[in-house]
């Protein structure tokens, strides 16, 4: 570890750091373009120039690029270095447009900041400034090139770090362009990350253009709530209305990148139609009499029909609080746990993942360092994308990624795959801890073989499935090969994508029981009476019979912040604040409680209320819309539990120990607490069923459609693909199909969509990728049903 | 017509024709490659070359031994050799001029090189303009490979070679080594950041050596003829061998010779190059292409090598000598020179892509009489700043910008004072 | 009309299987597209993109980096004017003039004809000739204006006999 001293610190850094690095450890900003903790040095900006007083080569260099060296004495106020970067500042401004007054960058702006910092006031350069044509790149990214000072960061980051190939640099000389071949809409699911990396206001947020100074955004840290990964955000709104989210700048866990869902997916929280009014049988009321409403019915239903008549539903997107006081609530009452998931498949698994052991578990960082990783009936992109993102990363430093899935499941890096019916996936996970690979065939065990070969030299494997892809016999077979493998010189984990933010504590909070399962018996009983949905929508999401039992309930109560077919259908509805507009916490994938801070308060955005006019013409001491709270404290209140948050989360600490330290979480210090593990559930009595005959169908989420919010935000139609059913080239030709036309699928739902191809995928199996409120949509993903598929009569 | 030179590398040339592999062969063509797959290891030859002195001859000067034992020879294949015929640099043409006279002497070099680098595959990279030599050059291969010099076995022995021809698109940059290898990987042409050195991780992430045309040329004479001889061919203690001077500018005879390094600057001029032009006065120079900086008439009697031309305050380059007459604007040729480097700049970094064309601007304002001595100060501050550029052609900008200020600093002001040019006649 | 004949094309195709990294053929790709065409058109470069197995943006990347991929339509025969020091200094300026001039164009135009481009190029390597020019790859040095005027009249008399 050498030692140096930068501006008179004494600062120690590991053997090839360079004097940028040893400058940040030891508190000292070199003023910086080019160079991003994420992507490395580039020396293209050139201005990091520190002066080198004593060191092997002395002189003006660029810190990002020079190794430190034992006993180096470094100075960035030295007056030659100084003027360097002055000079730097000088040439960059040269040309600028100085349009910050209409520049969303401004205010927060590093071109700004290092032209104050480099003293450039005067502009001595005289004649006509270059100018560029922009490019419309499509609905999410603004582009300015007038502002563009050629740092290279958003070229690095699409290209190589997020692995887009429709954004590059163009032209050279002094008139290098950062665009598309041709103006469009840029692909890569994670075009986002421009705005953050892009030191400028060359390429800005569109959908938030022209809204808000940054200095007057309200902003908090938080956590994504669009998939089970917790990605940290930094969401900014002003006006009641939610504006932005960018990424949290720290490593970990997301490395500072987001996908755009989690970016651009915020959009359900202003919408006009967001339930804000509390409705008591089809009347609207005030929040405080749908509390009270709510805990008299239920309690007195519970107390004339018996406990048993109370169904309590869960939700994978409400806080880690709200679903704790729920299961206590059913407690109090004597009732089964609530139901967290309304697919069993999906419930059981999660449920056994939830109780592994810790040091099992990945999170994104553990993948991003992998040797080697495996994707087992999971889809990445779509369940947790910044998975995809982490997968990337490991590629990028040589891991191999191979890919066990009957889908040609789409990653954004090189990857292998093993075309494999989802139901011999836990055969073959099987069969690489050491199994015999009984029921797989001679073609699919060779390949195998060279994985398991793979897996066995690898000293940092990760395996990742989905607990909707690999179901509670996949998942045991999961962590029974990471916990094989698992030695003092090798670190083997495994990942299971989940639905939701909460889902992981969710999992752990539903009791041994196999409970979802145990559902369809007590509806088939016909007992229930009052049905609570807290932040879920099983209208949309449950099977038929299901739904049918709910619809029907005496007291079907909703709490949401979503306009959805449940909220629609509900006798009492509860307003219910947005993942945004409150303190709380979720608990990601590896089982991590993740803490967030309220970054606005609940209320119909300004925009809406004053249609557009601002500053209101009325006045009046309530927000309007303001009614919504927090799905804990609305929860608390029924309990009777004071104190805010903190009492309700001393109340759950004591009423589930495994959620010990969630009161001592705090937002901004990024606490962590890992939940322990536990004793996993036994195995379900009834084995699982035949496999169906005939043409199987799987179903399957697309990135933006299904996963609820995002659902609900308008932005992001554009990325919401057309449901299609996919079926091999033998199976086309059997049911006398051509891609783009359009067929009928029957599967307990009947629906009809597009028809497209996919090469590989196994015999015998239909794939279907749908969205959220089309008809297949009820039916769960990961699970195979019987289907048929035929010809759209007249088409 | 002038003394008698000894003729290495223009020993086959005759106007307007290219030697035959015949004509080569009879001049005793090949005979190093001979020699060194017959006689000598590879180690043997590459001790040859760094004996022999031989420095760069594309610019840099950088002895070749030294780099060559850098170079990572017994690392397993695929190890390449790049002969770089981008010459673009204004004052540049003698590389062109030998592939035309006599290609085979490109090939034989790359042969010879490769065999004593241990490199397997051999690429000439060459520019768009010089199409009429890369069809030579392609001929001469084709010789070659038909008489056995060039493909399986070469002569009989264990060491095989092929050559490809990569034809450019035009731009300076790419004669920049790192630059040039993006080009031949089909990704833009910006310079890459070293280390790694390409010697470790060059074309596609494999050991490569990339060299100047003419310093290939050099090496199977030195091979046949010994170090020795190769060391006497200069004229001076510290130089070694023969070196192509391409004249241009203000003189009466602007071609291509062959002389001794060491050649004194005065008789470059005025004895190869016919002396200045409509009989004026020799005002300054650019030694060694447009990189260099200018020397003025008290460096005349500066013997053209390396270490002498150091000393003079300019480099040896690659020996264009472009020659300016006494009613030259210093200032005005300072203002084409830089124009050609903002022009040629990849646009990489900052320096080179904002800071030369701001100099190139304030060189125009100077020049038509409307600068102040604030933009007088203004350039000096920019040179030791653009010199901080990512590679070296910014560097080269600045060779002839900071001799203007040293040399024809008055010529300058003179500019600012008087409101014009003062040699112009308006 | 194709971008390329179906020969030429399958040549290429060759080509590109032949190479190790298919992309390396990127600038060989582009430059025969625009022998063949003259310039590299928007489908130029898709046809490249395919034909290379990468993006048309990967392609367009390296096309707009080099000054002799013309992405802009140009006359049947391009002029380069070198204007470095050594044609500078030997009266590339009144050359520059002179063809103007005649073809009364500026540098960056094209003769109403279709005939000529007119565009500037740094050193064509013939310092030793300044001042010089290439017309279509044909290089001509020691131009005088009526050098000149012969030249565009044999360049012209080669296209329409
Ligand atoms: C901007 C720039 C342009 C260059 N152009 C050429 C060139 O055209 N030909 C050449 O041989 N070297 C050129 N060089 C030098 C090469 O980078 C490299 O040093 C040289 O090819 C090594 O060969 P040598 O050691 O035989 O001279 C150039 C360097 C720079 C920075
Ligand atoms: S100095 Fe910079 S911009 Fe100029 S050519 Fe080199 S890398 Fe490119
Ligand atoms: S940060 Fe070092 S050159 Fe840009």
């Amino acid at each position: 570890m050498p030692t140096l001293t930068i501006d008179g610190r004494t600062v120690s850094v590991p053997e090839g750091k360079t004097i940028l690095e040893a400058a940040e450890a030891a508190g000292v900003r070199v003023p910086h373009f080019c160079w991003h903790r994420a992507l490395g040095a580039l020396g293209a900006c050139r201005l990091c120039a520190v002066t080198v007083l004593d060191g092997p080569q002395k002189g003006v260099r660029m810190a990002c690029l020079t190794p430190v060296q034992e006993g180096m004495r470094v100075s960035t106020l030295d007056e030659s270095s100084w003027n360097m970067r002055r000079s730097v500042i000088e040439w960059l401004m040269a040309n600028h447009p100085h349009d910050c007054p209409v520049c969303d960058e401004g205010g927060e702006c590093q071109l700004q900041d290092m032209t104050v910092a480099g003293n450039h006031a005067v502009r001595r350069q005289r004649g006509r400034k270059r100018t560029f044509h922009n490019q419309d790149l499509g609905p999410f990214i603004e582009h300015e090139m007038n502002r563009c000072i050629a740092c290279y960061r958003c070229v690095r980051t699409y290209r190589d770090y997020c692995g887009g190939d429709d954004f590059g640099v163009l032209g050279s000389r002094d008139r290098v362009y950062f665009g598309r071949f041709r103006p469009g809409r840029l692909l890569s699911p994670f075009s986002g990350n421009l705005v953050d990396v892009c030191p400028t206001g060359t390429l800005t947020d569109k959908t938030s253009r022209f809204r808000a100074r940054p200095w007057d955004l309200e902003e908090a840290s938080s956590v994504c709530p669009h998939c089970a990964l917790g990605c940290a955000v930094i969401p900014g709104g002003r006006y009641r209305e939610l504006l932005r989210v960018r990424a949290d700048p720290r490593p970990q866990p997301n490395d500072g990148f987001l996908c755009d869902r989690g970016r651009f997916g915020y959009g359900y929280a202003n919408r006009a139609d967001r339930p804000r009014q509390a409705r008591l049988e089809g009347r609207p009321g005030t929040l405080a009499e749908a509390v009270a409403a709510l805990r008299e019915r239920v309690e007195g239903i519970a107390r004339q029909h018996g406990p048993e008549a109370v169904l309590l539903l869960g939700s994978a997107r409400a806080t880690v609080e709200a679903n704790a006081l729920l299961s206590l609530w059913a407690r109090r009452l004597g009732a089964a746990d609530p139901v967290f998931d309304l697919a069993a498949r999906r419930d059981g698994a999660a449920r056994i993942f939830a109780r592994a052991a810790p040091a099992l578990r990945a999170t994104l960082a553990d993948v991003r360092q992998a040797d080697l990783t495996l994707v087992c009936g999971a889809d990445p992109l779509a369940e947790g994308p910044l998975l995809a993102l982490a997968l990337r990363q490991a590629a990028r430093r040589g891991a191999a990624v191979r890919v066990i899935d009957p889908r040609p499941v789409p990653l954004v890096c090189e990857a292998e795959r093993l075309p494999l019916a989802p139901t011999l996936v836990p055969e073959a996970l099987r069969f690489l801890a050491g199994g015999n690979g009984a029921g797989l065939s001679q073609e699919v065990l060779q390949p195998l073989a060279e994985t398991k070969r793979l897996f066995d030299a690898a000293r940092r494997p990760v395996v990742i499935g989905s607990a909707e892809g690999l179901g509670p016999d996949g998942v045991r077979a999961l962590l029974a090969l990471v916990a094989g493998a698992s030695r003092p010189d090798r670190d083997a984990k495994a990942a299971l994508l989940l639905p939701g933010p909460s889902s992981f504590a969710c999992a752990r909070l539903a009791s041994a029981v196999p409970n979802a399962q145990d559902l369809r018996r007590r509806l088939g009983g016909g007992k229930i009476r009052a049905v609570v949905a807290l932040e879920v929508d099983p209208l949309a999401e449950a099977p038929p019979a299901v739904t049918g039992v709910i619809e029907k309930a005496e007291l079907f109560a909703a709490l949401d912040y979503l306009p959805t077919a449940t909220v629609g259908r509900a006798n009492l509805f509860l307003p219910s604040a947005g993942p945004y507009e409150q303190d709380g916490a979720f608990c990601d994938f590896a089982g991590r409680l993740r803490a967030f801070a309220r970054v606005l308060r609940p209320g119909t955005p300004i925009l809406h209320t004053g249609k557009g006019n601002h500053p209101p013409r009325t006045f009046s001491p309530d927000v309007p819309g303001g009614d919504a709270a927090p799905a804990w404290e609305i929860l608390a209140e029924i309990l009777g539990i004071s104190g805010g948050l903190s009492g309700a989360r001393a109340e759950i600490e004591k009423a589930f120990s495994f959620l010990q330290g969630l009161a001592g979480l705090r937002a901004d210090a990024r606490d962590e607490r890992v939940l322990p593990g536990g004793e996993p559930p036994a195995p379900p009595g009834a084995p699982a069923g035949p496999e169906p005959a005939g043409l199987r169908l799987l179903l399957s989420d697309p990135f933006v459609g299904w996963e609820p919010l995002s659902a609900h935000a308008a932005v992001l139609e554009v990325l919401r693909p057309e449901d299609a059913v996919y079926l091999n080239p033998a199976e086309l030709a059997r049911l006398g199909l051509a891609p783009g036309a359009r067929a009928r699928v029957e599967a307990q739902e009947l629906s009809e969509i597009r028809v497209a191809r996919a090469a590989d995928l196994p015999p015998g199996l239909a794939w279907v990728v749908r969205r959220r409120g089309s008809a297949l949509s009820r039916l769960p993903a990961g699970e195979v049903f019987a289907c048929r598929v035929a010809r759209e009569e007249g088409a | 017509m002038s003394r008698e030179v000894p003729r290495v590398l223009f020993a086959n040339r005759r106007p307007g024709l290219t030697a035959s592999l015949a004509e080569f062969e009879r001049g005793g063509g090949y005979r190093g490659l001979r020699r060194a797959v017959a006689e000598l290891s590879p180690a043997e030859v590459r001790r040859l070359v760094a004996d022999s002195g031989l420095r760069g001859r594309g610019g840099a000067g950088f002895p070749t031994g030294v780099k060559w034992s850098f170079f990572p020879h017994d690392a397993p294949p695929d190890k390449y050799l790049v002969a770089n015929c981008d010459e673009m640099e204004p004052g540049t043409y003698k590389d062109g001029e030998l592939i035309l006279a006599d290609p085979h002497q490109l090939v034989e070099g790359l042969i010879v090189s490769a065999y004593a680098l241990g490199a397997n595959r051999a690429t000439v990279f060459i520019r768009y303009d010089y199409e009429r030599a890369a069809c030579a050059l392609e001929r001469a291969l084709a010789e070659a490979r038909e008489a056995g010099y060039l493909g399986e076995h070469i002569l009989g022995s264990d060491f095989s070679l092929e050559i490809h021809v990569h034809r450019s698109a035009g731009r300076y940059i790419l004669g920049e080594e790192t630059a040039l290898l993006n080009g031949l990987e089909g990704r833009r042409p910006n310079p890459r950041l070293r280390p790694p050195f390409p010697a470790q991780k060059g074309l596609f992430g494999r050991p490569t050596n990339v060299q100047n045309v003419e310093t290939l040329a050099c090496v199977p004479h030195i091979v046949a003829h010994g170090p020795q001889w190769f060391r006497g061919l200069a004229r001076t203690p510290e130089g070694a061998g023969t070196k192509l001077f391409g004249l241009s500018g203000h003189l009466e005879r602007t071609e291509c010779f062959e002389l001794p390094i060491g050649t004194p600057l005065r008789e470059i001029v005025e004895e190869w190059g016919g002396g200045v032009w409509r009989g004026r006065r020799f005002k300054a120079c650019l030694p060694g292409g447009a990189s260099t900086p200018f020397l003025d008439a008290r460096a005349l009697d500066v013997p053209m090598d390396f270490t002498a031309l150091e000393k003079a305050g300019s480099r040896l380059g690659t020996a264009g000598v472009t020659v300016f007459d006494d009613r030259t604007c210093m200032l005005r040729v300072t203002h084409n020179l830089i124009s050609f480097f903002a022009r040629e700049s990849c646009g990489f970094c900052t320096p080179c892509r904002e800071g030369l064309p701001m100099v190139r601007e304030c060189l125009a304002r100077l020049e038509a009489g409307r600068g102040t001595l604030d933009d007088v100060d203004w350039l000096k501050e920019q040179v030791p700043r653009i010199n901080l550029s990512f590679c070296a052609l910014a560097q080269g900008a600045m060779g002839p910008l900071s001799s203007l200020l040293a040399l024809f600093g008055d010529e300058v002001l003179d500019h600012v004072g008087r409101g014009r040019c003062p040699l112009g006649e308006g | 009309m194709d971008v390329l004949d179906e020969k030429t094309l399958s040549e290429l195709a060759a080509r590109v299987r032949a190479y190790p990294y298919p992309r390396e053929m990127v600038v060989d790709v582009l430059r025969a597209i625009q022998e063949r065409r003259g310039w590299v058109s928007d489908e130029g470069v898709e046809l490249a993109a395919q034909l290379l197995r990468i993006s048309p943006l990967e392609v367009e990347e390296v096309a707009t980096f080099y000054d002799k991929i013309y992405r802009r339509p140009v006359g049947r025969k391009v002029i380069h004017l070198c204007d470095s020091v050594c044609c500078f200094s030997r009266g590339g300026e009144d050359i520059l003039k002179h063809l103007e001039k005649r073809l009364q164009i500026t540098l960056g135009q094209t003769t109403p004809d279709g005939m000529f481009t007119l565009l500037p190029t740094c050193c064509l390597g013939a310092c030793g000739q300044a001042p010089a020019m290439s017309v279509n790859l044909r290089l001509y040095g020691h131009l005088t204006p009526e050098a000149v005027d012969r030249i565009l009249e044999e360049e012209r008399r080669e296209v329409s006999p």
